[in-house]
């Protein structure tokens, strides 16, 4: 093997920035979560307050509710993107004319800014200017006014995060299904395997990391989406799409109370490390121990 | 794999691109409409086009500027971390580094945190730590590019190390045996045959980057505003210009595509590649 | 659009224009000497008003002076976050903020900002011979300290009336139509019983007609604070229940049972008013905030509404934008027995004055450079043509001016309105803690809206909220 030094250096760039960009705001934001500091309260400064921002959370109704919303629009989202994006790629693999063309289409809706893609779908649902609300009620006399109707906007928050995110899976699995070599497939046509065996015995763990990379990027996004939703409902009606992101925002932001949106923050992301370390454990670690090497 | 039906798939497409498109029509659809006719019942139909939307947004040189700076910043930075990742991702996959699959996981961890909270502390680095002379990080375009780096370097590390783990480790062995340096390496065994997920990489990476809000709203100010915070200055108190919002991004499409273009071949490069190697 | 911007190219250059004008340019240019060279950075949400500063008056200020203008327009959030975190963190980015009428007290409890009256005085200097602090109108009163120091240069002001289509209202069908069905000749509201019948009656006229009207705007968004803002700022007054219900005098009680009355009968009378009022208006008015309520009114698709001042030119004037110009009618909103009195008396109001100021915070590096330019856009001589643009004012002598006379002819009124009426409707209350309470409520308030609660349970719950979270805050003891 080559010198560990080399490999150190190789991954020193990456280190660095990380730790200058990620890690020093990380240590403030932990310092802040244990202080009571809002700029406009009656008493502006900083007070050390030890765990009482974290012990508030546990109470915070509207804390758990965004984090339950949050948990469910991901598994929602990010199952059908996974689904979807799966099948998509394994389309791609084939060969039929104008490929080149009809996957620069289905990558479209990924380099529109999520500020203008919640906007475009909100132009289409507000009633007298979309096009959705108008044709389902004249169609089918439908009442379609996501505004009001809590179910209506959270299908639609996640219709939209799945039409919005569906090619990233598509593309990071269709890489990886590139890049893969052929002869495991070769052999298990000589083994003999049907279709389904292949699939589970021979595509399914080599494409596993790059499905595990979707799945974690698209689950921790959709933790941290912000400005989609805000277009789209601003968080309502009532409570129905203030997934976390957002009311973290509201806390940290119009509300300026900075320390218990730090302590909310760490906590989400504490949340969301154990939720993708499971994943990670069930998915990866399981399976190898199966398998003897 | 399957029979492959030629035929089948194109009907399968373009059914599939109508439902992509749509709301993409429907934001073009807005875009060519003044403000007035948007009040008339809707129509997918575009009688007449309304160009002053496009025209108002490509000669106001704010506009133009904010179109340049996000192409630098989504570019660069896609480019960075690419590198960056490459490098990364080789050491983590070939070397024994005590501790490497916890760096590997702690990588990701950057991405997870929500932004909002995070937003106070790099304000105060980009405007008091990280000030030379009369220099600010604050409201430039390197502040946004290293900036980026925090939530793309995860995504491609995590991307490409499956990528480099499937290269067969016998290849650079083969290539050291003659020689070859670390770099040579690099560039002539794992490069070529890593190319489909680089060019993955560097697509998402420069999508992310160049969609980003949050951060770019907060960190800059006149001189390094990017397009996407452009497009939330339409929404204001005395009527969202959705027309001219919708051009806007009609028009970020542009690069956008060309961007994708560039890139996009290398995926077909790769899967040729890997059928001559098979 | 470029109407606009042929206006304000013509604004530009007739500026310009001024700045060569012998006698001003004196002062103007040996004032901008010392500071040749400098760049002041200002932020402002992307109005018409703020637009017009950036493009034309930022400009013609740099011309003058040799003072380069950098203006950031944003969104209205990101102006308040990243001006308070500039203040806060005594950065220096910003050498001028936009300070929202609502956003003053918090910025004076924190000491931001600096104080303009002392520091021309202490820099006479930098005193321009056009600025005169006594020709502001009333609205400027806001943004003076405790001793009646200025701290912010008001520029843009308006007031929250009642829109009506005059059209709808004066067409002989219409008149004999509700006479017949009311006994009573249509005009507008007076009282929140007319205003619900004549929503009532326009709903009903447009669904027999096949039309798409109905009978009033709501600004009714389910998740954006617009909602509760025309509740507290719009509606409760009307009904007596002021400064949102809170009393500060009395250790800021919310709920009745300390003193409060955020929760009062009048103000659970004023919700369910506001909340029926939603069977009359038009399906988006639940994703309306302040500007879709403004585009429903210009689409025509209702027959009243509150709607912002800033919006009433554009709507009645401007047929790139709108389909009711010429239609519009602006009136004084509707209020309950007694509350007008009130107000003529100056012990209450009956709608909401908004707008905003530039000011200065103590972080700035280039006082001098910025409070030029705030005097420089408080001259009287740019008045005109920014009102035109942003129908917006902020000096008395503007009134007079005959481009906004002519104006005001064209919106029926709405600048005489201002003027004579003004001193009925009122900025927001004194609070220093405006968004914080805000977010701590409105989220009930929203559950309001969709359902979820009763008025009187929201405005109960609000109420509790209301004070635990002027507890958590230490307002409350």
């Amino acid at each position: 093997m080559q010198s560990q030094t080399l490999g150190w250096l190789l991954l020193a760039p990456t280190l660095l920035i990380l730790a200058v960009f990620g890690l020093t705001p990380f240590l403030y934001v932990l310092v802040v979560s244990f202080f009571d500091w809002n700029s406009f309260a009656a008493d502006p400064t900083m007070r050390f307050s030890g765990l009482s921002n974290y012990r508030h959370l546990v109470f915070d109704k509207g804390f758990l509710m965004a984090l339950w919303n949050t948990f469910k629009f991901g598994v929602f989202a990010v199952v059908s993107q996974i689904v979807l994006g799966y099948f998509l790629a394994q389309l791609f693999m084939k060969d039929f004319p104008l490929k080149g063309f009809f996957r620069t289409i289905h990558t479209l809706p990924l380099m529109i800014a999520p500020v203008a893609v919640g906007a475009t779908w909100r132009l289409m649902t507000v009633p007298g200017l979309g096009p959705i609300p108008y044709y389902l009620n004249q169609w089918f006399g439908y009442e379609f006014l996501i505004s009001r109707f809590a179910g209506q906007a959270f299908m639609t928050a996640v219709i939209m995060d799945i039409w919005h995110w569906t090619p990233l899976v598509t593309l990071t699995l269709l890489a990886a299904l590139s890049s893969m070599p052929k002869e495991p497939f070769e052999q298990a046509q000589i083994d003999g395997a049907n279709r389904y065996q292949t699939f589970w015995y021979v595509t399914l763990p080599m494409l596993k990391p790059a499905i595990l990379s979707a799945l974690f990027i698209r689950l921790m996004d959709a933790m941290r989406t912000v400005d989609e939703i805000w277009m789209l409902t601003g968080g309502g009606p009532g409570s129905a799409t203030r997934f976390i992101g957002l009311y973290i925002w509201r806390i940290v932001f119009p509300k300026t109370d900075y320390g218990y949106g730090s302590a909310m923050s760490l906590i989400t992301l504490y949340l969301t490390i154990v939720l993708c370390w499971l994943l990670y454990a069930g998915l990866v670690a399981r399976r190898d121990l199966r398998k003897p090497e | 794999m399957t029979r492959n039906r030629p035929g089948l798939s194109l009907l399968f497409w373009l059914v599939a691109s109508l439902v992509t498109l749509f709301p993409i029509y429907w934001m073009f659809v807005v875009s060519a409409r003044s403000r007035v006719e948007l009040f008339s019942a809707p129509s997918f139909l575009i009688k007449s086009f309304f160009s002053e939307n496009y025209l108002n947004t490509i000669h106001d040189p704010t506009y133009q500027k904010y179109m340049l700076n996000s192409i630098v910043i989504a570019t660069s930075n896609a480019l960075l971390v690419t590198v960056l990742a490459l490098l990364a991702c080789y050491a983590l996959s070939r070397y024994k580094l005590s501790g490497k699959e916890n760096i590997f996981f702690w990588t990701i961890t950057n991405r997870m945190a929500p932004p909002a909270a995070f937003l106070l502390p790099l304000f105060l680095l980009y405007t008091q730590v990280f000030v030379v002379g009369d220099w600010k990080m604050f409201d430039t375009r390197i502040g946004l590019i290293l900036l980026y780096c925090v939530f793309n370097l995860p995504f491609a590390i995590w991307t490409l190390r499956g990528v480099i783990d499937a290269i067969p480790r016998e290849l650079d062995e083969a290539a050291f045996v003659d020689g070859a340096s670390t770099w040579q390496v690099l560039i002539h065994v794992i490069l070529p045959l890593a190319r489909p997920g680089l060019a993955v990489t560097a697509i998402l990476c420069w999508v992310f980057a160049w969609n980003e809000y949050l951060f770019a709203a907060t960190l800059t100010s006149v001189n390094a505003r990017t397009i996407t915070t452009g497009l939330a200055e339409f929404v204001t108190v005395t009527g969202t210009n959705w027309g001219q919002m919708a051009a806007t991004a009609m028009l970020t499409l542009i690069p956008a595509v060309a961007f994708l273009a560039l890139v996009q071949k290398h995926i077909v490069a790769g899967l040729t590649f890997g059928a001559v190697k098979g | 659009m470029s109407g606009l911007k042929r206006m304000m190219l013509g604004a530009l250059a007739a500026g310009l224009m001024a700045g060569v004008t012998p006698a001003k340019a004196d002062f103007w240019a040996d004032a901008g000497k010392e500071f040749s060279g400098v760049t002041i950075r200002g932020i402002s949400e992307s109005t018409p008003p703020s637009n017009y500063v950036k493009n034309v008056l930022g400009p013609a200020f740099t011309k003058a002076t040799g003072i380069n203008v950098e203006f950031e327009a944003t969104s209205w959030d990101q102006m308040y976050d990243k001006a308070i975190k500039d203040m806060e963190a005594n950065t220096g980015i910003y050498d001028f903020v936009y300070i929202e009428q609502d956003a003053v007290y918090g910025y004076l409890s924190r000491d931001f900002l600096v104080d303009l009256t002392k520091f021309i005085a202490e820099n006479p200097k930098l005193k321009a011979p056009d600025y005169d602090p006594a020709n502001f109108t009333t609205f400027a009163n806001y943004f003076k300290g405790k001793d009646g120091d200025l701290f912010g240069v008001p520029m843009e002001a308006f007031i929250k009336v009642y829109l009506y289509r005059k059209d709808l209202f004066e067409d002989p069908a219409v008149k004999a139509a509700f006479k017949a069905k009311y006994n009573r000749d249509l005009a507008p509201a007076k009282n929140h019983a007319e205003y619900t019948e004549i929503a009532d009656f326009f709903t009903q006229w447009g669904k027999d007609k096949g039309i798409e009207l109905w009978g009033s705007t709501v600004q009714a968004n389910t998740g954006h604070p617009a909602s509760w803002y025309e509740y507290v700022e719009s509606v409760a007054p009307t009904f007596g229940v002021y400064n949102w219900g809170i009393d500060p005098a009395n250790n800021f009680a919310a709920t009745v049972e300390h003193g409060g009355k955020m929760n009062s009968p009048e103000a659970k009378a004023a919700l369910q008013f506001w909340l029926d009022l939603l069977k009359n208006a038009p399906p988006e008015s639940t994703a309306s905030t302040w500007d879709e309520v403004a585009a429903t009114f210009a689409a025509g698709r209702a027959a009243q509404g509150l709607v912002y001042g800033e919006n009433a030119a554009w709507i009645a004037t401007d047929d790139s934008k709108s389909k009711v110009v010429g239609k519009v009618g602006v009136a004084l909103p509707p209020v309950e027995p007694g509350v007008m009195e009130a107000a003529e008396a100056g012990t209450g109001y009956i709608g909401y004055y908004d707008g905003g100021a530039f000011g200065i915070p103590h972080s700035s590096k280039n006082k001098g450079a910025a409070a030029l330019f705030l005097e420089y856009i408080a001259q009287p001589s740019v008045q005109a043509d920014w009102a035109v643009a942003g129908s917006r004012i902020t000096l008395q002598s503007t009134y007079d001016d005959p481009k906004v006379k002519a104006q005001d002819a064209k919106t029926d009124g709405y600048y005489t309105l201002m003027r004579d009426q003004g001193k009925l409707f009122a900025g927001a209350p004194a609070y220093p803690f405006h968004n914080q309470l805000r977010e701590a409520v409105a989220p009930i308030f929203w559950q309001a809206i969709s359902g979820e609660l009763s008025a009187s349970d929201a405005l109960d719950q609000m109420a509790t909220t209301a004070e635990a979270e002027l507890t958590k805050l230490g307002y409350r003891k």
